[in-house]
């Protein structure tokens, strides 16, 4: 054995905070897919329906305008928990297209290429490589989604003052917390389509036939067994009864909120898992 | 000793019913390691473990006394570099080093430095701004090993580093892992370049089947080969004489003469013995230009050891 002079010396210089390295993933992210001119037309689209909204906003508080319209659209822009759960199911529809386009982008080039040794010879754990990944959505979806929803909100607070706030605070949270839900389902579904299907169509196919069939497969049940459990295999209609409690709008008919909080928490943990067995720096063929 | 190794103990990796490694126990001090076995013997599994990207089915694992499952602190010291072509077609070779650092927390400036730096010692700064998908296989080659050793790692894990290297830069890596070597880090390679390996390598893992056949300095290993005789070159003049001399010891058991009557090939099963009789032979007045040990190499322990099937 030679005798080696040990002259080595680490680094010792500042480094940045684990959430700031994590960041670094979503941040290459967004720079691949704002290069997508599919992506940027419909992120712009997304925010048509919020515009509108911000009109109607504007309308409601402005009694003089309001006079002048006739009596059903005087209803119409009532901003209440309708009004907001409304927007958030135009908005879900747009969250979920784009999650279909991006989402699996994120997972799959790395399996095909082979690249998750790359990450994981890293400081990243899975765990951190998943949450950066997910980062990448959520911050995409928060922008068509709960960001325009507070920014409505505010709005409306800011037009009708602050008894409104006091009153209503609770819609505030409601499209908050509802968007973040709704964020974290339809991001898992797309990772996990994506680390599930190594080409990226397919795993878009995948994430939009998943929300889809579901739902299809929820009706039949319902039909053919004559029950109304059924609904709960279709995670949208969960996701709408748990929007309805949460802004004070009366749920449609069906299972309650908390089997569909069950049957949504459920669906994120094998979502998890699959992601778990997945996701392998390095792929073990039996 | 065991905060500078890095260390196997009872280790054993299980792929469902195939074996990976079974029960290695490893202790790799600084220097250059070269693991060396047939295919599929378990060399790239042994790196995956080390580096933490495959867990143990029994055992454990420490490198300079951290567990390859704290990616957080592992990787920090560690680099590794596989034998597979993962790096983007999208980046340029200098977007690739600079992904990479970014994720261990330097600064903007610090990355561009340390990225360059890597460039510059697998010799790709020309090539730096072009993309990756535009690089020959060496140079793909070397922008792994350059993203491998950016971050100044002091254990270096290296899967095949010296495939599709032409000549020139083949001997700057060498010179690199020897420079690595030199300030007393670990670069544990594995190759498929006999020769190279002998040349390069501090000490040795042979690996077949899952399993350690042999574990060292070369030179240590061929000594603890005793079914195989030791083989010795002679330059010398009176090769004939000095061929009959050498038959009167007992451990010699064979020796085949030059044709140019100036060398002798000789076997012998006790190397202390032979020495003594090469020593009692030039005091007796006979000429011996030089000895050289001819089967003290990863070759010949390869083939003793491993036998046929060499990858």
């Amino acid at each position: 054995m030679a005798v080696y002079k040990r002259g080595y010396q680490r680094y010792q210089g500042p480094l940045t905070t684990h959430w700031q390295r994590l960041l670094v993933l979503p941040r290459f992210a967004w720079q691949r897919l704002f290069q997508q001119r599919l992506v940027v037309i419909l992120l712009i689209g997304s925010l048509i329906w919020p515009l509108l909204c911000a009109g109607f906003v504007y309308l409601s508080n402005r009694l003089d305008l309001l006079q002048s319209l006739p009596g059903d659209l005087k209803h119409m822009v009532d901003i209440s928990g309708k009004f907001f759960l409304v927007f958030m199911n135009v908005q879900s529809v747009f969250a979920l297209l784009l999650a279909a386009m991006t989402g699996p982008g994120l997972i799959a080039p790395d399996l095909a290429n082979n690249a998750l040794p790359l990450y994981f010879s890293r400081p990243l754990t899975r765990v951190d490589y998943v949450a950066a990944r997910m980062a990448t959505l959520a911050g995409l979806l928060s922008f068509i989604t709960w960001v325009p929803g507070m920014a409505l909100f505010f709005m409306q607070t800011g037009m009708a003052g602050g008894t409104w706030f006091l009153n209503n605070w609770r819609l505030g949270a409601g499209v908050f917390c509802g968007f973040i839900l709704w964020i974290a389902v339809v991001s898992l579904v797309a990772l996990a389509s994506s680390a599930y299907v190594k080409w990226r169509i397919i795993a878009g196919g995948l994430v939009l036939g998943f929300f889809f069939l579901l739902a299809g497969v929820a009706q039949m049940v319902n039909a053919v067994l004559r029950v109304d459990w059924g609904s709960l295999l279709d995670p949208v209609r969960s996701m709408y009864t748990i929007w309805s409690s949460m802004l004070g709008v009366a749920p449609p008919d069906g299972p309650g909120v908390w089997s569909c909080v069950s049957v949504l928490a459920a669906l994120a943990f094998l979502l998890g898992l699959i992601l778990e067995r997945k996701l392998r720096p390095v792929e073990v063929i039996s | 000793m065991t905060g500078a190794e890095v260390i196997f103990e009872d280790v054993s990796k299980f792929y469902g019913e195939v074996l990976g490694v079974n029960k290695v126990t490893l202790h790799i001090p600084p220097g250059i390691t070269s693991l060396v076995g047939p295919n599929g013997s378990g060399k790239t599994t042994l790196m995956n473990l080390m580096t933490g990207l495959i867990h143990p089915d029994r055992g454990s694992i420490s490198v300079l006394g951290l567990s390859p499952r704290d990616p957080e602190h592992l990787m920090r010291i560690s680099g590794y570099a596989t034998q597979f072509d993962s790096a983007p077609r999208w980046a340029t070779g200098m977007e690739f080093v600079t992904t990479g650092l970014t994720l261990y927390g330097y600064s903007s400036t610090e990355v561009r430095e340390r990225a360059w730096q890597a460039l510059e010692q697998v010799g790709l700064t020309e090539a730096a701004g072009r993309k990756v998908a535009g690089y020959s296989k060496g140079m793909r080659q070397r922008v792994r090993l350059a993203q491998a050793i950016a971050h100044d790692p002091q254990v270096l894990v290296l899967d095949e580093p010296l495939n599709g290297l032409d000549p020139l830069v083949r001997a700057d890596t060498i010179n690199l892992f020897r420079h690595y070597a030199s300030q007393g880090r670990h670069v544990i390679l594995s190759s498929h370049v006999l020769q190279e390996v002998d040349l390069i390598s501090d000490q040795v893992i042979l690996i077949a089947n899952g399993m350690i056949v042999a574990e060292g300095e070369i030179r240590g290993v061929r000594d603890e080969i005793s079914e195989h005789p030791s083989q010795f070159i002679l330059r010398c003049r009176d090769a004939s004489r000095i061929a009959s001399m050498l038959f009167c010891e007992d451990h010699v058991t064979e020796i085949k003469m030059n044709d140019d009557r100036l060398g002798l090939l000789v076997m012998t099963r006790n190397r202390e013995e032979f020495s003594r009789a090469l020593t009692r032979i030039a005091l007796a007045g006979h000429v011996i230009d030089g000895v050289i040990p001819a089967d003290e190499n990863v070759d010949a322990l390869y083939e003793y050891l491993i036998g046929g099937g060499r990858s």
